[in-house]
């Protein structure tokens, strides 16, 4: 579990997050959302040690990132957004890195690399960007760590691969497996997450489930505009709004509605939400 | 679990470090072996058939091999403070401790060794060729005390009296001990350089020192000038002691001082490692 605790974080001027709190459970696929420049590359690296903060508490299974302590860095693995590769073959990359985790599974590796069709034989500076990005994610899968953080996966990538990314994650990643998603391309990832997380500067606006936010947040697909909702947006054949669930019913969650719907009705969804 | 040390992790951050040596250095080592040739070929193609003996050459491989050592940690670890290259290497799972003494076991140990083994070999080939090159640098480069007398003979241009001086305050063991306390602080320096840096990591640290030696030097001057020295208190019958005096307590600072700046640098490079945000 990871668990932040009051934290604050500043580059130089810049203050990044002020004292928020947050927790992700073990086992789940999360859903980092929020717009460009809130901190959700920052989070990611504060998560995985990769920064210190200035105030507050960050502990994954108890242990302290920013100490990098073998035992906590062989439970994470952190694939950043910008592709960055050795002058080797994806093949040597995975099993040079593979060494120092206990669970890596080199066969997983291979099936990983057919089933998102990348060149095997290839070197890393000869594949495509999106190529890369897929050999890389099947080297961070096959490491089979407790915790995977993926910060922006499907820029780069085409349809097919994005589909292929989805299906992967969803498929290798099972109970054990915590996984946090940070992107502001919510569309690619639909399906996928659960809960969801969305960051604001300095404050998290949400950090729940689908069936939390269905039971409070009702999305109402109509042919009219309704005046009591949080958000509405026009779709095909209508409108798409989101408001309080008043009558307690069931309905489909629309990620990127609900992202705007808490973006432009902050407090009022933060507080609906607590 | 061992999270500060554990020699099998320790085995695996050395095997990985490695597989770049060849790599990040290759092209360096091969520059720094050939230029040996070039001396060759050059003292060969002149009409004044000079011969080079073995110390000589030894003095050039050194040379040679502390710029390899200066060089080194920017060619092996440069990625490893990058904002976004290093990170692989901040969240390789093995501790700070070990990753810091596979860096020390590369660029203070091995790249030197390597550099010596190959300019020795190189060397050898030449002088069996024969030309310029006069008998082989192999058995002085093992012979400590010879290549001490040709330092203290050759390099210092000293009278026989003083002489004597000099060779009972420099004595062989003290002699190869410098040797390996002068590589050590090289490399430390340089290894601190270079997770300190960005950029131009190599370029900065030398820059640092040309400016430090140029700020000792005046420090130095100023004070000699404003006050009463050893040499002023000399006269002719304790000039011989006070000189040995003086060689000895400057040989034995040399060493200590050398052991000093290369524990604060390899502290300074561990805590780098240690503490490096991305």
């Amino acid at each position: 579990m990871i668990k932040i605790n009051n934290l604050d974080f500043a580059y130089k001027n810049t203050q990044v997050f002020r004292r928020i709190s947050l927790e992700f459970e073990k086992g789940n696929i999360y859903g980092l959302l929020g717009e460009n420049g809130v901190g959700k590359t920052t989070l990611l690296k504060l998560i995985c040690g990769l920064q210190k903060p200035q105030h507050g508490e960050v502990s994954v299974d108890g242990l302290t990132p920013s100490k990098r302590q073998p035992q906590f860095l062989q439970s994470v693995y952190f694939l950043p957004e910008e592709v960055i590769t050795e002058d080797t073959t994806p093949m040597r990359f995975v099993q040079k890195t593979g060494a120092f985790y206990p669970r890596y599974d080199f066969e997983l590796f291979n099936t990983l690399m057919k089933e998102l069709e990348v060149d095997l034989s290839k070197k890393f500076n000869e594949l495509s960007h999106g190529q890369k990005k897929k050999a890389l994610l099947a080297c961070a899968l096959s490491l089979r760590t407790d915790y995977l953080f993926l910060d922006e996966p499907t820029n780069g990538l085409d349809i097919p691969s994005k589909a292929l990314f989805r299906k992967v994650i969803a498929q290798y990643c099972n109970d054990e497996t915590t996984v946090i998603i940070s992107t502001h391309q919510v569309k690619d990832v639909e399906n996928l997450i659960d809960p969801i997380v969305i960051l604001d500067h300095d404050d998290v606006l949400l950090n729940a489930g689908f069936s939390k936010i269905t039971e409070r947040i009702f999305f109402e697909y109509g042919p009219e505009r309704l005046e009591n909702a949080f958000y509405t947006e026009m779709l095909p054949g209508g409108y798409i709004n989101v408001m309080r669930n008043v009558n307690n019913e069931e309905s489909n969650i629309n990620i990127e509605a609900l992202f705007n719907a808490v973006m432009k009705n902050k407090e009022q969804i933060k507080n609906l939400m607590q | 679990m061992n999270n500060t040390l554990n020699i099998n992790r320790l085995g695996k951050v050395i095997k990985r470090d490695g597989a770049g040596f060849a790599q990040n250095l290759g092209i360096a080592l091969i520059i720094l072996w050939a230029i040996p040739v070039i001396i060759w070929l050059f003292g060969n193609m002149t009409p004044f058939n000079g011969k080079m003996d073995p110390f000589s050459r030894l003095g050039i491989i050194g040379t040679l091999r502390n710029i390899l050592i200066i060089i080194a940690p920017a060619r092996l670890y440069k990625y490893c403070n990058n904002s976004r290259q290093g990170m692989g290497y901040a969240m390789m799972p093995a501790s700070s401790l070990e990753k810091f003494i596979s860096m020390v076991f590369y660029c203070i140990i091995v790249a030197p060794i390597v550099y010596i083994v190959g300019a020795l070999a190189v060397d050898s080939v030449l002088a069996l060729i024969g030309g310029s090159y006069e008998g082989f640098a192999v058995p002085a480069y093992f012979d400590k005390y010879a290549q001490l007398k040709h330092a203290l003979d050759n390099k210092m241009f000293l009278s026989e009296e003083d002489y004597s001086l000099v060779s009972d305050s420099i004595s062989l063991s003290f002699f190869i001990t410098l040797k390996i306390a002068s590589v050590i602080m090289l490399s430390s320096i340089f290894m601190f350089g270079n997770m300190v840096f960005k950029k131009h990591k190599t370029g900065k640290m030398i820059g640092i020192l040309i400016l430090l030696s140029i700020i000792y030097m005046i420090a130095f001057i100023n004070y000699v000038s404003n006050h009463e020295t050893i040499f002023q208190l000399m006269d002719e019958d304790n000039a011989a002691d006070v000189i040995k005096r003086m060689l000895y307590i400057i040989t034995r600072a040399a060493i200590v001082i050398s052991a000093i700046i290369s524990v604060v640098m390899l502290w300074g490079t561990y805590h780098k490692i240690k503490t490096q945000k991305y």
